[in-house]
């Protein structure tokens, strides 16, 4: 099996980009690995830049049409790719800055889905904003491709959605179901992780399979050299781990992701997506 | 979802503003052809009303133009003299559903026989067919008629220089409209030609009777039609694909043309195919999603519905010259260039393609000679990768005869004359392991060989004719994948 590689931050020019490259840099330090800062160029070819209504054509009406639509094209690439170089530039910059020397950066065609799902092999940890450059003039306040990529993508993503901010402890919204106990694993395998203390919250009905399940996350964490501290929290999920990401000033919230099926999530809504909206924490989701 | 929102809404002010533009050159071409097949100019509209709309939402090539063509009305022209306007409505639905049927059965991968050459000798021919089809227009007409024409011209191409705001084809028609109307000059109008549409399209049934004899008369002139529309909007695809760097759905497309020409048909319009000047225009003008498509099919309508009476009376002379210009910018004018250049063989399928086309008014004989033609050549020239090396051994008494190269029936007479076959020797030595039989005629011409030798006395071995064979095998490539890599190369 090929080992995972680098991590990768998505960014687009937003200011979101900002809190995307020091929160992947520090990732970055954290786990010694290779940090790419990769910029999507969306290209739109149905869409017409002509202001020609002449409507005549002559002789070698085709040719020239032609040369003149791709040196048009040729010329709006190069402008695009020259202003993303010199952005990406700048924030691999400030990654450096922030003392993560090893740092690549990448622009690349096409959709962002396909674009992040082709590169699966070679990430262990992908880092998004929440939202993006459509935030300012859309009312989501989740970015519409953070839930089909984090269904789409079988690694740890993180998101982003405020300024960057040292890590000092960690919290896992656990309910002792596959996903989560992933998210346990994962992190119980992570020595690079082990100075962070470790928050265990369960919430909703108490029952033995439950005690059981924190019991076993506990032993896992302890085992892999953390401090752990478990809570049960009856009550709203959102709300317990709300309340608890507040009080004791956390600082990142883990969590597995959309467990449920897309169209369950239609109409019952998805705690994944609450938790996204309602948190400014930076969030790792697992959707395994 | 996204596809709808992209192929429709992502372009709409271009894509309104190059409907209009294209509206206007779809008007002189559906007249002009509708007269030339034996019709009312109403048949033509409203066929390229209806085309343009329903392709719009069936065809498989956003931004592509279709409508009432010149390259289909040239087809029909026997079948209306003959039979009657109703028989032409039959065979358009009848043409739609073979388009269909094709599309179905992916008759348009054939497209990839269509070299090159053929693809430009079948544009120039249309072009050619376009512009000869204005020359009823212009011959024993009073002198008014040039000098409108000339004047047509030179505003369609002069207006650009000075603003791209506005359709110069739009300003031609429009001035010298008024000029005829103003100075009261007798010249032949649009209302001269037939029946122009007053009201939309209604729902008919072609009233012929359905038995076999009508489908006997009706058939052949179906099949061509399909073949020549499915050419032409295919080719077009292909055009507006690079120009917009762009794919699009082929098999989607010939269906789409289908729908397009059952329902013309049942309209009361006739059958038509894609168009490429048309669809440059539209391109130029900015035109990329479905939407172009079906605003310029309902501007067509709009304003033969709201302006029939100044539709009447266009001078025939501003009609002509915007079908000049379509001509002249549908010809590939590289290509008179490249005559020169490129190789013989190429420029003779290409020269073919028009002639035969220009000859016969069919497009679909134009193609089928050029496309053999190309075979014909292509087989010649692989025809020639063929090599007989001989070497003596065995103290004289054996000769070895080593084949490299391609055998089938152009080359097997070649394949024959490389032994030779005075030679007194005790035994003859063929080893094919390292040339491809990729025909009967091949083997036959092996046997050939074989007993001429015998003949003269000699002991034939022949080494290695199973690994040459399999070529033969007609799905080879299923049949052994790694050996297709240097197929053509000798082993």
């Amino acid at each position: 099996m090929n080992q995972p590689k680098k991590i990768l931050a998505c960014v687009d020019q937003s200011p979101y980009a900002d809190y995307v490259a020091d929160y992947s840099a520090w990732a970055a330090r954290r786990f010694s690995l290779p940090l790419e800062l990769l910029h999507i160029i969306d290209r739109h070819p149905e869409i017409a830049t002509s202001d020609d209504h002449s409507g005549a054509i002559g002789f070698d009406a085709q040719e020239n049409l032609l040369n003149r639509l791709t040196e048009e094209e040729g010329q709006r690439s190069r402008e695009i790719r020259e202003r993303g170089r010199v952005f990406l530039n700048g924030l691999k910059q400030r990654c450096e800055r922030a003392g993560t020397d090893d740092v690549d950066i990448r622009q690349r065609y096409g959709q962002l889905l396909d674009t992040l799902d082709e590169q699966q092999r070679d990430v262990a940890l992908y880092v998004l904003g929440r939202r993006g450059r459509s935030a300012a003039h859309t009312q989501r306040d989740l970015g519409r491709h953070v839930e089909s990529i984090s269904r789409k993508i079988q690694r740890p993503i993180l998101t982003v959605a405020s300024e960057f901010s040292e890590p000092k402890s960690l919290l896992v919204a656990y309910d002792g179901k596959r996903m989560t106990r992933g998210c346990i694993t994962l992190i119980a395998g992570n020595a690079a992780l082990a100075d962070l203390p470790v928050h265990v919250v369960m919430s909703g009905k108490q029952t033995n399979e439950s005690e059981k399940q924190l019991h076993w996350a506990t032993e896992t964490l302890v085992l892999g050299g953390f401090s752990v501290e478990t809570a049960y929290l009856p009550g709203d999920p959102e709300q317990q781990i709300m309340r608890v990401l507040n009080d004791r000033e956390i600082d990142i919230l883990v969590m597995g992701a959309y467990s449920q099926s897309p169209l369950r999530s239609l109409f019952f809504g998805s705690k994944t997506n609450d938790l996204l909206r309602a948190s400014r924490v930076p969030t790792v989701t697992v959707h395994l | 979802m996204t596809n709808i929102r992209q192929e429709w809404f992502s372009n709409i002010r271009s894509d309104l503003l190059a409907g209009l533009v294209v509206a206007l050159a779809l008007i002189p071409e559906a007249i002009a052809f509708s007269i030339i097949a034996g019709v009312d100019p109403r048949v033509g509209l409203y066929a390229s009303f209806c085309i343009a709309v329903v392709i719009a939402f069936a065809g498989g090539r956003p931004g592509m133009i279709s409508a009432a063509t010149g390259a289909m009305a040239l087809l029909m022209v026997t079948l209306v003299r003959e039979h009657g306007l109703q028989y032409l409505f039959a065979a358009t639905v009848l043409t739609g559903v073979l388009q269909i049927i094709a599309g179905w059965i992916r008759l348009g991968e054939l497209m990839r026989f269509v070299s090159r050459s053929v693809v430009t000798g079948f544009v120039n021919a249309l072009a050619i067919l376009i512009f000869m089809a204005q020359l009823p227009e212009l011959i024993d007409v009073p002198y008014a008629v040039y000098v409108m024409a000339g004047a047509g011209l030179a505003i369609i191409y002069g207006l650009p220089y000075v603003t791209r705001m506005v359709p110069s084809p739009l300003v031609a028609i429009v001035l010298l409209t008024a000029v005829s109307i103003y100075f009261g000059i007798d010249v032949r109008t649009v209302g001269d030609m037939g029946d122009l549409p007053s009201t939309l399209p209604v729902f008919l049934v072609p009233d012929i009777p359905l038995n076999l004899e009508t489908l006997q008369i009706v058939l052949p002139y179906a099949a061509t039609l399909m073949v020549v529309g499915l050419l032409e909007s295919l080719m077009t695809a292909t055009i507006v694909d690079d120009l917009t760097d762009t794919s699009s759905n082929k098999s989607r497309e010939c269906v789409g043309q289908g729908v397009a020409n059952i329902a013309s048909g049942f309209l009361g319009g006739m059958a038509g195919c894609a168009m490429i000047g048309q669809s440059v225009i539209n391109v130029k003008s900015g035109g990329r999603g479905r939407l172009s498509t079906l605003s310029a099919g309902i501007f067509l309508l709009l304003l033969l519905l709201f302006f029939s009476d100044w539709v009447r009376q266009i001078p025939m002379a501003a009609l002509v010259a915007v079908m000049v210009m379509v001509s002249i910018g549908t010809f590939n004018w590289d290509s008179i260039r490249n005559l020169r250049t490129h190789p013989r063989s190429s420029s003779v399928v290409m020269v073919a393609t028009v002639i035969v086309t220009v000859a016969t008014h069919d497009l679909a004989q134009g193609v089928l000679s050029g496309v053999l033609l190309s075979g014909f050549f292509f087989a010649h020239k692989v025809g020639r990768i063929l090599i007989v090396k001989s070497q003596s051994g065995d103290e004289g008494r054996l000769r070895t005869y080593t084949v490299l190269g391609q055998v089938f029936f152009a080359s097997a007479d070649r394949f024959n004359q490389s032994f030779d076959y005075k030679e007194v020797i005790e035994k003859v030595r063929i080893d094919v392991s390292r040339a491809h039989f990729w025909d009967i005629t091949a083997v036959s011409a092996l046997d050939k060989v074989v007993l001429k030798f015998r003949r003269e006395g000699a002991d034939v071995e022949v080494i290695g004719l199973n690994e040459a064979s399999a070529t033969m095998v007609d799905r080879f490539a299923l049949h052994d994948k790694a050996e297709t890599d240097d197929l053509l190369l000798p082993h």
